[in-house]
Formats: C-alpha cells, structure tokens, sequence
C-alpha cells in the first residue's frame, strides 16, 4: 500500500437537525479498495457525498492529498478533478452524445485537444466493451451500458480517487455483472477507490478493507474474510444475517 | 370573389401598405422577441437565486408586467414617459420596449421552470467531473434547459407577433391598423371588404409565424 | 392566488392613475407655442386614419377626409409641413395632455368634460341625433310612435344614452353591431333606426325607400379642432383662422370636396359651421 491518499477527521454531518455522520474518521491509503457496507439510511451515501464537496458538513475535516477540500469553495472545481464520483442513476448528459459526454470534462476543465480527448475515450470505451457505441445517445443505452459509460467519463479525468455511489442498485440483475466486472478490472490495476454497496459477494472479491456503517459511525472495520466469516460485533453479525436465508424445504 | 371584396386590395398600393405594416409588426415583435430571449435566459437564472430579495424583485416585476394588460403598458411607455419625464419615445420604440419588457417577464418564468425541472443530479454530475459553475450552465444546465423550452417558446413567440397588433393604439400604423384603413376607405363602395381582408391579414399573420414554427420542428427533430 | 393578484393589479393600477395627476399639474408645458411650431417647420396634427369620409387613408396611402382638408390648409396658411398622426377615439386627449401632437382633427365632439382637459377651438361642424325610417311610415317626431313600435339603436352609442335619458318611453330595440342593426331595420323588426346623423342621413342615401324623418333631434353637438390646454397662441390662430376662411366658405368647400358623396347636398347648411358661429335653428 502506498501513501495516505484520503484522510477524515472527526467528521460531523447533519440534516435539518438530525446527526447523519457523527465523529466519523477514516484514512484511505493510494491503491486501496474500501468497501461500505451497512444498513439503509446509515449515511453511506452521505459519507461520499461529502467527500466530493456535494454536501456541506457541520464539523470535522476531509483532506485529499494533504489539501482540505472543504476550505475554499474556490479551489473546489480543481480538487473535484482528483476525484472521480459515479452516481447510482448515471447521470449522462442526455443532450450530448456517448463521446461528448466523456469528452466534455477534459476538453473543458482540463482544457485538452479533441484528438487528445477523444482517443483516450476511445480507448477507455473500448476496455468497457462499448467503443461501437460512441456516436450513440445515452437514451439509446441499456442500464449497464450508461453505467459503464459514466464510469469511463470519471475515469478519463485521471481521478487519485474514485467514488462508486452503489453504482449497480438502479439495474436489472442480468446487468450488475458487466458493470462490477469493470470494477473488478479496476481493483486489478491498483485504483484507489471508495465503494458503497449491497452486493456483499462482490465487496468480499474486491475490497482490501470493509467498513461496516451503522448510525453514522463505522462500527466495524477489517479484512473481507474476517468481516464476513467471523463479524466481531452484534450489530454487524445481525447486518449479515439479512443476507442469508435457511432452507425451507427439504 | 367580388362578393369577398379581395379587389380592394389590389387598388392602388393597398397591397403594398398591408405587406409594409406587416414588416412593421414583424419588426417589433423580433427586435422585442431578440431581446426578450436574451434577457429572459438571465431573468430566469435569476429567478431561481435562493436571495429573497432577489426572489421578491424577480417576482415583482413579473406580476407587474403579467397583470397590467399590454394596452396599459403601452400607454404608460408611450404617454406616460412624456408626462413623468418628459421623454419623446416614438411610438415604435415605446412598443419595442413593452413587448421586450413583456417577453423578457413571461420568458424568464419558462427558463426557471425549465431549470427547476433540470435533476439536481445533472449539477451535481457535473460539479463532480470538475465543471465550475459557469461552464456547468453552460454546457449542460442550458442545453438541456433550452430543449425543454422549445415548444413554449415558440408559443410565446407567435403570441408576440399576434399581440403586436395592440401597437395601433399609440399611433403605429401596423398591418391591422392598415387592414381597417383600407377596410374603411371602401366602406361606402365595398361594403363586405371587411371579409376579404381580414382573411388576407389572418393568412399573412399565419405564413409570418409559419417559418417559426417550422424552424422549431427542425430543431426538435435534431434534437430528439 | 387570483385574489392577490387582482388586488395587486388594482393598487398599481390606482398608484399609476395617482402618479399622473400631479405630473400633469405641475409639469412644464407639454406642448410647442405657434412660434415653436413655426420654428420647426413641421405641425403634428392627429386625425383619423380610418374613419372615413372625416379621416381615412387612401389607396394611395394619402391622408383624405373632412378633417384633413382642413388640415392641409392649416399647413398651408401657417407655412409648415403637416405629420399626421393616426389616433384612436380613445387616445384623443391623451395625446394633446402629452404635447404628442399639436393639433387634434379627429371629429372630436365638443363636450364639457372634454373641455376640462383640452381647449377647444371654434367649431368646424355640427352633429346631431336622426331617425331614419322605411318610406312606407316616414317617423318625423318621435310623438308618432306608439307603445309598441321598437326604435333600433347600438348598444353604448350617443342615441341609445340620449333617448333613455330624454325619452324613456319610446320602446329601445338594442343591436351590438352596425350590421346587425341594419339587418334589423331592413326585416322589420324596428319601426326606425336613432343613431348620429351622419350615419343615418348616409344611410338613407345608400338605401332606396328610406327617409331621415328626423334630422336632427335633441341638443345639437359641435365638431372642433383641440389643443393642449393651455396652448394659447396655437389656439388664438386657429380662431382666427376658423373666422377668416368664412369670407371664401371654405368648409363649404371642404364638405363638398369630401362628404358630399356621402351625405348629398341636402345637409349641407345643416351640418357645416362657417366662421365658427353655430346658426340658431
């Protein structure tokens, strides 16, 4: 593992009075997998929201690389580029095409040329299986397909980070695999990520570390194999148990 | 025909004066329709400024502009200048600004709706790839905003064009105001010309909004 | 919602007609003196572009009518050239309280409430109410009617105000448009038509077996150029001039030239004023 990449100190968040993240802390070291897991409305979702600046938190601090992303509202369009977030429902633009929706960003922000932008896309579509769809619309995609498209736009940014925001959770079980497949692939060349999910057999595979969220604190953290053989606290075996059924039929 | 009274408008340079107030309602009414969607794009942003005061004023202005009925307004452009300060606007310019002022009322309201119906996902994915708030408008928020206002702009365009026709009552002479001058010079020898230009007028308002609603139909074709 | 909003049209409606009244006590004079206008070279006259035969447009796009002829020669005595401005019934006075236009030539009807905000000249024409009715029963006073013989008139014009007001018991037979009215007359339906004189002496002209029994009934209304109120240079030459063209009979002249063909020869003293003296019936 390398360097400390993500650092949250005592991080306190809440909604119209109510405590969502309450003296959260937790590092993230470069080339790391940590996968939250938790029961709804634990603020997992939250958690990541805040990380990219989406939501405005009430105590604590986040620092990435060093630099603490909630202390200048203006340095917030630079610190966002090193971070890349993929939302559960997509969110492509749906008036550009698949090309222009993962050129946009680097032609605007990073300010490259549209060869440049463009061949890298190109190529990025291609590991995903989708570069015959670049001149297509989102509207013409299948559920899998937009998600993998919005994973290639965040990834174009060279991101130090990638946020998954339970990226699979709006699709159609036969099109989870292709999407957590990339992911996987993802994992396998060493990206730093932060993922939210429900598929627990796949946070086992991909995941160096499980966060187990619970009432806006981590409850529980480890090793995949040790948090889900062998969970250390109540709460976390009662989560598990959820997912589990007995045979009712012999 | 005769019975329609068409020949009326081939005396003399009847034709012509209907084709010259039609340029002059069509001139209005773009010059007020360029500005109106101009400033109405910045209205409507600023309508939906979280600043109550902000809020208060945006609101204001549209209430004022939406209730008073277009006929006051000009009164108020045209005579009411010349009594509080002493302006001499000519009557085209006094409707230039009621029909901009106008437009740019009714334009911004279709930009806020527009943009409060724009996911707030869509700002957030892109704030997410590093867009700042101005390129974000800009490429994503208004695109998609403006593909959503098509058909109610389009509305409101024609309802401009139709509208400009109350301008006879501060002195310009456009097509409608034409159309009863020629309708009343005959009134003795033609009595029924009322029919046949009236027809003529509804047939050129009809093929001034047409290219409009043309133009519209191609773009949602495009865009779709 | 619609509540507020009619509340808030009204206020700002009340705010504007108060913002008004002290504007136009207060203000420096809105309108240009002769000299001013003589100066400019050009005189803004407002008239009717499309009440023919007092103030229409032609097919040539020229001004023509009763007033304009007048108008032309007011331009050409003073030695300026004319601006005609198309008005409206309705923005007549608005445009001499604004300055917008020196002159008003638009068949305006000399009223008290009127003359409050205007100043009227001499007179130019007469105007009075007339009955027209069908050959058969030619109406001469309006005693020859019964009970139940209906007199046709449009809705919220002078005659239907005039016979409620003086003759309640003449039975009213109420038309929105001029046509409807007309069709009216024609089927029968009314023993008579009351509306201005000009319109119902025209109309006997234009229709065989018609007569205008009465000619001129109730008090009789005069035609007059307005100026600004106050415009008293610009009103005295208008006097004078009014007074002088009656050496040539100019507004003889002038009905001949224009409202001849409408109205005939018939009315001519009756409804033309020369010198601006309004002869006693």
């Amino acid at each position: 593992m390398g360097r400390e990449l993500l650092r949250i100190e005592h991080l306190h968040k809440e909604f119209e009075g109510k405590t969502v993240l309450d003296d959260l802390s937790l590092t993230l070291r470069e080339g790391e997998v940590a996968v939250i897991v938790g029961p709804s409305g634990c603020g997992k979702s939250t958690l990541l929201r805040c990380v990219n600046a989406l939501e405005p938190v009430q105590g604590g601090s986040i620092f990435l690389d060093g630099e603490e992303i909630h202390a200048d509202p203006r340095k917030l369009p630079q610190l966002r580029q090193k971070v890349g977030m993929v939302f559960q429902s997509y969110e492509l633009f749906p008036h550009k095409s698949i090309l222009d929706n993962i050129t946009l960003a680097p032609r605007m922000v990073q300010k490259r040329g549209r060869e440049d932008a463009e061949a890298e896309a190109l190529a990025l579509l291609e590991r995903v299986g989708l570069a015959d769809r670049a001149k297509d619309y989102p509207r013409q995609l299948s559920g899998g397909q937009k998600q993998r498209v919005a994973i290639v736009r965040s990834l174009i940014m060279h991101p130090a980070l990638m946020l998954f925001d339970e990226v699979t959770a709006a699709l159609d079980p036969e099109m989870v695999r292709e999407v957590l497949d990339v992911l996987l692939d993802l994992a396998k060349q060493g990206r730093t990520m932060l993922i939210v999910t429900h598929e627990m057999q796949f946070a086992r595979a991909v995941a160096d570390r499980i966060l187990f969220l619970d009432d806006g604190g981590i409850v529980e953290e480890g090793r995949p194999l040790d948090f889900f053989d062998h969970p250390k606290t109540e709460r976390a075996q009662r989560f598990l148990n959820t997912f589990t059924f007995e045979t009712v039929k012999e | 025909m005769q019975a329609l009274g068409f020949e009326v408008l081939w005396k003399g340079k009847n034709f012509a004066r209907l084709m010259g107030g039609l340029w002059v309602a069509l001139r209005i009414s773009l010059i007020a329709v360029g500005i109106s969607l101009v400033a109405g794009v910045l209205m409507g942003a600023l309508m939906t400024r979280k600043n109550p005061v902000v809020k208060a004023l945006t609101r204001l202005y549209l209430e004022t502009v939406r209730i008073m009925p277009q006929m006051v307004l000009l009164f108020l452009a045209f005579f009411g200048t010349t009594r509080w300060f002493g302006w001499n606007l000519s009557g085209e310019t006094a409707s230039v600004i009621v029909f901009a002022l106008w437009g740019t009322a009714e334009m911004g309201d279709l930009v806020r709706g527009a943009l409060e119906s724009i996911p707030r996902h869509q700002y957030e994915s892109a704030a997410a790839l590093g867009l700042d708030g101005k390129q974000s408008f800009l490429y994503v928020i208004l695109p998609q905003t403006l593909r959503r206002l098509l058909p109610q702009v389009i509305n409101l365009v024609t309802r401009m064009i139709k509208t400009t026709s109350l301008v006879l009552m501060i002195g310009v002479v456009e097509m409608l105001k034409v159309a009863q001058q020629i309708i009343e010079a005959n009134r003795m020898k033609v009595p029924n010309a009322a029919f046949g230009v009236y027809l003529t007028v509804l047939v050129l308002y009809f093929l001034a909004c047409w290219p409009v609603s043309l133009l519209a139909k191609a773009l949602e074709k495009r865009w779709s | 919602m619609l509540n507020t909003k009619k509340v808030l049209a009204l206020t700002l409606t009340l705010l504007f007609v108060f913002a008004l009244i002290p504007a136009a006590a207060q203000a420096a004079p809105v309108y240009r003196s002769l000299d001013e206008i003589k100066a400019d070279g050009t005189i803004n006259i407002g008239v009717f572009s499309d009440k023919n035969p007092f103030g229409y447009v032609d097919e040539n796009g020229e001004y023509q009518g009763y007033d304009v002829y007048f108008a032309e020669r007011i331009g050409k005595d003073l030695g300026v050239k004319i601006n005609y401005v198309s008005t409206e019934a309705a923005n007549r006075v608005e445009y001499l309280e604004t300055g917008k236009v020196d002159i008003i030539l638009a068949n305006f009807t000399v009223t008290p409430e009127r003359a409050e905000k205007v100043d009227f000249a001499l007179p130019y024409m007469n105007v009075a109410l007339g009955v027209v009715s069908p050959d058969s029963r030619v109406i001469t006073d309006l005693s020859e009617l019964s009970a139940d013989d209906p007199v046709i008139v449009i809705s919220g014009t002078t005659a239907e105000t005039y016979l409620i007001a003086n003759n309640p018991e003449v039975k009213l037979q109420k038309y929105d448009t001029y046509a409807n009215a007309k069709n009216a007359l024609e089927n029968g339906n009314g023993v008579a038509w009351a509306n201005d004189n000009t319109e119902v002496i025209a109309f006997a002209l234009q229709n065989a077996g018609y007569t205008v029994g009465i000619p001129s009934l109730g008090s009789q209304d005069t035609i007059a150029p307005a100026v600004s109120k106050g415009n008293d240079t610009l009103l005295k030459w208008l006097n004078d001039e009014i007074v002088s063209l009656a050496d040539e009979q100019f507004f003889h002249k002038d009905y001949e030239a224009t409202l001849a063909e409408t109205y005939g020869l018939d009315y001519e003293d009756s409804l033309v004023v020369e010198g601006g003296t309004v002869k006693a019936e």
